[in-house]
């Protein structure tokens, strides 16, 4: 079964260890004992952070997944029967699918718009011939320092019947009668994504930007030496030079878009008829707001989670050409 | 290596003590009241989780000044908490079984009472002994907070329903507030129609995709979502049928004007858009922030539905009751409550004023300060008048899962409005209120 020597003195390591440094040389126990006490001090500057982040996060998360295998309202929660009944419940949810379909728009269309504009801004703020670059730079991240709930407040009341866009699109004479933009499918969801590329845009850009300073200049003047053209040089030496950084944000921006709640809340109430209404959204109202179903809103997030992961994975098996 | 170990130590002890002082500063016990005689002056503490300052907050500290009078060693503690925190902080608690960290008394929508008491017993308090008389508020407003016959809240902010209406814009068109007077919808929409031909003004707006209105109408002939049972009747329900149809006629004619927002919708009569509106009696706030158009408002009882049985001219929107909390000094917060807003003349004659905080509590209907003229309504008794029609309100089952209701309504009345068949989208709203309930 084992060998020998394994046998003879129960530390195969140790053993092995000492046939490597030369048979001549007598065991040396003290060399072994720095080598462990190394490793248990390791281990004790690891376990208080490992121990809060088991407690803090994976203890909840055990707990929630617990929680989406109960049925019942309020407290009065018991084992679902069969256990999964949650999460089979969810598949004829008819609003849970239409908020998955409302999450899944505002992914497509808005994170690939938002990436490009941030990428494409990044590059322009990068020019060392910019003048006024801080200034740019600030203006452009600003938006990231209001709060979600205000900037989602303002946005509403530009794009009210009677609100700026409006008036401003009436007064050039584009539209004859004013667009109720929160009132129909349509332009309620386009206002979100709108309202998501001007929050979202300048904080992946200072990302770009971060990666950008770490760009060996050289590499971009030997393009231009070359005579690559600026879209050329753009596109063959700083993309894929960004690429670890491209993969971020959109890994980031993916996993935010999914959550998505506060612009939902916020700006439409999940309005008009719950064809704006993201997945986090729905959530909150299963389990704060209509009679309180912890179970299936724990569930839902398990899916929500499932998701992020499954994105997660794609992107990085896309996006990752380390190896 | 004892500098290691120190370290190591540290490293350990750091973050577990924060987080462990972080846990131990939330579970500080809440001082609750000392000694409680039967009888004689009491004295304690009282905290109280309300929302709105000019209204339920100063009614609640106006309560207090009461109150000290004859038991100068209660203090009332009021912490302010907007509705949907206080929501939040009530199912957060009764969740994780917190109780302790209730307040003594607070104040809910008489709409979540329901879904509040049935799903959480444990929150509440009845008030079973705490001596307050139930037959002197309105049946249909203490029906929202009783449960199985059992009293779990103190009516206070009214939420009966008005019609308010401009008489200045009514006259060009040659009618007077009577015309609107104990008349059916179907009336309603011929005059408001003659009105917006002459004046270009709609009588009435509201948010789109809010269901208000037609719960008013609903409650207006005693109708509801849901059955005794707690069923949804949400489909085949004549009374609801006809208020989608009313609904939609109002709109169709546009003599209701559809806006997206709260904001929004008070500015359309405070900017004399629209000539009057239909809502709770507490509207009558916002439309006094219109100072222009003072002596040129008007109030009267809703339009009743056609054709619909038990259908009436009186009904309500919102409103909100006190609650005792499970974790009280319950003698002294119900006294206190018996003693304030069950019984003392004085503390509405303040708030009513100052606030325009309305009572439920009916024999507020004598006092004079209620049967005062109203300058800003042409010298109506508007307040006397409300209490009037707060007696006459039908009332109706609103059920553990008005919410839920409530919402696929919503969802439907926006199809209807935008071309499905009333019936289909109607059926689909019972299903998914039925798949809420599974």
């Amino acid at each position: 079964m084992s060998s020998p020597a394994v046998q003879a003195t129960g530390r195969p390591t140790a053993r092995a260890r000492l046939k490597k440094g030369g048979a001549a040389r007598p065991p040396n126990p003290r060399r072994f004992g720095i080598e462990q006490r190394r490793n248990v001090t390791g281990w004790v500057f690891l376990l208080p952070a490992a121990l809060l982040i088991m407690w803090m996060n994976f203890y909840p998360m055990i707990q929630a997944f617990i929680l989406s295998l109960k049925t019942g309202r309020g407290t009065r929660l018991n084992f679902a029967e069969p256990l999964w009944y949650n999460y089979q419940r969810l598949l004829a949810d008819e609003i849970f699918k239409l908020t998955v379909q409302n999450t899944f728009i505002y992914l497509i269309v808005q994170v690939p718009i938002m990436l490009v504009l941030a990428l494409v801004l990044a590059n322009l703020l990068n020019d060392r011939n910019l003048r006024f670059k801080g200034l740019w730079r600030t203006a452009i991240f600003l938006p990231c320092a209001v709060s979600l709930v205000s900037y989602s407040l303002v946005f509403r009341t530009m794009f009210s019947t009677d609100g700026l866009v409006n008036d401003m699109l009436m007064g050039l004479h584009f539209i004859d009668s004013p667009i109720n933009w929160l009132g129909q499918t349509g332009t309620a969801r386009l206002v979100i994504i709108l309202g998501l590329l001007w929050r979202w845009t300048g904080y992946n850009m200072v990302f770009y930007l971060a990666a950008l300073q770490n760009l060996d200049y050289s590499t971009l003047e030997a393009a231009r030496i070359d005579g690559a053209g600026s879209w050329r040089t753009f596109w063959y030496v700083t993309v894929p030079q960004l690429r670890p950084m491209i993969l971020l944000t959109a890994i980031m921006s993916t996993n935010g878009t999914i959550q998505l709640f506060d612009e939902s809340w916020n700006l439409t109430q999940g309005g008009p008829a719950y064809t704006s209404m993201s997945m986090s959204h729905y959530l909150f109202e299963l389990s704060f707001q209509k009679n309180p179903n912890f179970g299936y809103g724990a569930a839902l997030s398990y899916v929500i989670l499932i998701m992020v992961a499954i994105l997660a994975a794609i992107q990085m098996k896309v996006g990752d050409k380390r190896d | 290596m004892n500098k290691v170990r120190k370290i190591a130590s540290l490293a350990l002890l750091v973050p577990l003590s924060i987080a462990l002082a972080a846990c131990g500063s939330g579970a500080a016990p809440a001082p609750t009241a000392g000694d409680t005689a039967a009888s004689g002056p009491k004295s304690g503490t009282l905290t109280v989780w309300c929302w709105d300052p000019t209204f339920n907050i100063y009614a609640m500290k106006e309560a207090a000044k009461i109150y000290a009078k004859d038991n100068p060693d209660v203090k009332v503690n009021v912490v302010e908490t907007p509705w949907d925190d206080l929501q939040t902080k009530l199912t957060t608690l009764a969740q994780s079984k917190e109780t302790k960290q209730l307040p003594d008394i607070f104040l809910m929508q008489n709409n979540a009472y329901q879904k509040n008491v049935i799903n959480y017993p444990d929150l509440f308090s009845d008030y079973g002994k705490s001596g307050v008389d139930f037959t002197q508020f309105p049946a249909g407003v203490t029906a929202y907070s009783t449960v199985d016959g059992v009293n779990y809240g103190l009516p206070f902010d009214n939420g009966t329903a008005i019609t308010a209406l401009r008489t200045d814009v009514l006259k060009q068109a040659g009618m007077t507030i009577d015309d609107f007077t104990n008349i059916s919808w179907s009336d309603f929409i011929t005059k408001a129609k003659e009105v917006k031909a002459k004046t270009g003004k709609p009588l009435l707006s509201g948010q789109a995709g809010s269901s208000d209105m037609i719960m008013m109408m609903l409650q207006s002939a005693g109708a509801s979502l849901f059955d005794e049972k707690g069923n949804p009747t949400i489909s085949n329900n004549p009374a609801l049928l006809k208020a989608i149809d009313t609904y939609s006629e109002l709109v169709k004619s546009g003599v209701f004007v559809e806006v997206n927002s709260w904001d929004e919708y008070i500015g359309t009569f405070v900017n004399g858009n629209v000539a009057g509106t239909i809502n709770g009696v507490w509207i009558m706030g916002s439309i006094q922030t219109a100072k222009d158009q003072s002596g040129k408002w008007a109030v009267t009882n809703l339009p009743k539905l056609d054709g619909v049985a038990g259908a009436t001219n009186y009904s309500a929107n919102g409103g909100s009751s006190w609650a005792i909390s499970s974790n009280a000094n319950y003698e002294l917060a119900s006294d206190f409550l018996n003693k304030t807003f069950a019984g003392s003349k004085e503390l509405y004659e303040t708030i009513l004023p100052s606030s325009g905080a309305v009572a439920n509590w009916l024999p507020m209907a004598d006092s004079s300060v209620y049967s005062k003229p109203l300058d800003f309504f042409g010298g109506q008794p508007v307040f006397s008048k409300v209490l009037e029609f707060s007696k006459q309100v039908p009332k109706n089952n609103t059920g553990a899962y008005y919410y839920e209701g409530r919402d696929a309504v919503s969802a439907a009345i926006t199809k209807i409005l935008n071309g499905t068949d009333p019936a289909a989208a109607l059926d689909e709203a019972q299903k998914t209120v039925e798949f809420a309930m599974k």
